[in-house]
Formats: structure tokens, C-alpha cells, sequence
């Protein structure tokens, strides 16, 4: 049997238990959520650009591979815009080494144009314009 | 005995007195009513509620009545309203938001601008379409392709008459 004195005892120490808890908690700045994908740490820039015409105008569904020198690469389309949009490779991969091209059929590939450099701000892609001439 | 519980005691008063102090403190989630006004500075999405949204919509509402002089003014309104927004966000997660606005709707702008000229029906109907098309296009590259924008079907501006005056 316990007197009154000490369960005040147990219950102010709990109290203070709790309230370390929740103040340390608060004062960590809370409960913090990173988003699960965000593998920016570890990925080099992303990769966007234009497939383009003679005429300055984007050519939708072009077919664009963006490849790391004697390593493959990925190949995807434009869209609807004429845009593609590729994710980073590794931190490792030097971006001078990626290359792009596009390919459509009755088209032939006529230049490919670095519109940017790799920036300080990962978020930011490396812009490759390429451009198809009819056939 | 007792000395441990008290002190247990005058602990918790003190963290507890602490932690609601702090709450107190702490400013409405909204900001602080004291502070000096911000610069209005709207991002993308207010961007798009408050100068392209409203206008795309206006713009349909005057062709459809065939009010031409308004939708010329609607028109300039619009274009002006793309050139104020990429000029504020001139990247958006990184992507370079002058060249999808002009990849996405400067076309169709050109071909509204002509069908209005023209007083055209048909050409106004197709052009503004390609524009609608072209939103919602650039939507999808943005990563936003659940925000579908189509051809109005109903005013949304009871406060003001499309007909063209009599």
C-alpha cells in the first residue's frame, strides 16, 4: 500500500516524463517527413529538352535516347509538347559524358544543341534541344 | 523522502510553465499580425487561378456569343497573362516555363488572333480547342496532367453580359 505522498510522487514524475518527451520533441522542430523518393542526394542532374523541326516547331512522340558514353542509356518519347524528360543517372556519371539524340521516322537527326550546363541547383535539368529534319 | 517528489514536482511546474509559454508565443499559423506587409509574390498555381484561368474562360465565352471586340480584348488579356507568369516563374521544378508556354499555346494564340480578326466562328471554335489542347498538355508535362481544362459550357461571370451589343 502506497501513501497518497508517494503516488503524488509517481504521478509528478510521469508528468515530467511526458513533458520532457513532447518539449523535446517540439523543440527538435517536430515531427519532420521527407518525401520517400527524394534521392537527390545520390542522383546527378535530370536530363529535359525539345525535340524540334526545321521550323522551330516541337515535334511530339520523337523517339530520344539519352545515353552515358560505352555505358547504354535510357531511351523514351516526347510528349504531346515535344518535351522529354529523363532522371538523373548516379552522381558518378559526368554529365559531359551523356549524350542525346532523337530519332522519328521520316526524319533524320540534324543537330543536337546543349542549351545549359549543369547547374549548382540540382533541381534544375540539363536542357538538350534536338532537332529532326524531314526525309 | 519527500525531498525527490517535491523536486519531482517543481521540474515538471517548471517544463510544463516552459512548454506553454512557448505556445503562447508562438505566432498564428497564418503569421504575424505585426510584421511588415510581405511582397505579394504569387507562385504558379495563383498564377494560373488569377490571370490565365478566368481569361481562357472569358475568352470561350466571348467567341461563343461571337462578341468579337471582347474577344480580342480577352485574347490580349490571355497572352499578356502567359507573358506575366513566366516572367514571374521563369522555371518551375526546374523546367523553363517561357519555352512550354510557347511550345503549348503561342500556335493557337496566333490562329485566335486571326479567327477573331476574321469575325470566323469555325476557325475561333478550332483555335481556341488547340489552346485548351495546349494546356492541358503542358499540365501533363508538368507533372499536372489531373488538371483538365476544357471549353467552357457555362458562364462562371453572371456579373457580366458575353453578347456582343446590339
Amino acid at each position: 500500500m502506497s501513501s497518497p505522498i508517494r503516488r503524488v510522487g509517481r504521478m509528478a514524475g510521469a508528468i515530467l516524463a511526458i513533458t520532457c518527451a513532447v518539449s523535446l520533441a517540439a523543440w527538435a522542430g517536430g515531427a519532420g517527413f521527407g518525401d520517400d523518393d527524394d534521392n537527390s542526394e545520390e542522383e546527378g542532374p535530370s536530363y529535359f529538352g525539345f525535340v524540334r523541326d526545321t521550323s522551330g516547331a516541337t515535334v511530339p512522340d520523337a523517339k530520344v535516347t539519352v545515353g552515358v558514353k560505352n555505358r547504354g542509356g535510357v531511351v523514351t518519347r516526347t510528349d504531346l509538347l515535344g518535351t522529354y524528360k529523363v532522371p538523373g543517372f548516379g552522381k558518378e556519371v559526368d554529365p559531359k559524358e551523356v549524350e542525346v539524340s532523337c530519332d522519328k521516322p521520316g526524319y533524320k537527326q540534324l543537330r543536337v544543341v546543349r542549351r545549359s550546363s549543369p547547374s549548382s541547383d540540382p533541381k534544375i535539368p540539363i536542357e538538350t534541344e534536338c532537332t529532326l529534319q524531314r526525309i | 523522502m519527500r525531498g525527490p517528489v517535491i523536486a519531482g514536482m517543481v521540474g515538471a511546474v517548471i517544463v510544463a510553465i516552459a512548454v506553454l509559454s512557448d505556445r503562447t508565443a508562438a505566432q498564428s499559423p497564418f503569421g504575424d499580425p505585426n510584421a511588415e506587409p510581405a511582397p505579394f509574390n504569387p507562385q504558379m498555381a495563383a498564377l494560373m487561378s488569377m490571370l490565365i484561368q478566368p481569361r481562357h474562360t472569358k475568352l470561350g465565352l466571348a467567341g461563343n456569343a461571337e462578341n468579337w471586340p471582347l474577344a480580342g480584348y480577352m485574347l490580349k488579356e490571355l497572352r499578356q497573362g502567359f507573358a506575366v507568369a513566366a516572367k514571374a516563374v521563369p522555371r518551375w521544378k526546374g523546367l523553363p516555363v517561357p519555352d512550354l508556354v510557347d511550345a503549348a499555346v503561342s500556335q493557337p494564340l496566333t490562329l485566335l488572333d486571326y479567327a477573331i480578326k476574321l469575325k470566323y466562328r469555325r476557325q475561333f471554335d478550332e483555335a481556341y480547342e488547340g489552346l485548351t489542347k495546349g494546356c492541358n498538355a503542358c499540365h501533363a508535362t508538368t507533372d499536372h496532367a489531373f488538371v483538365v481544362i476544357k471549353v467552357p459550357d457555362a458562364s462562371s461571370f453572371p456579373d457580366q453580359e458575353f453578347a456582343p451589343k446590339p
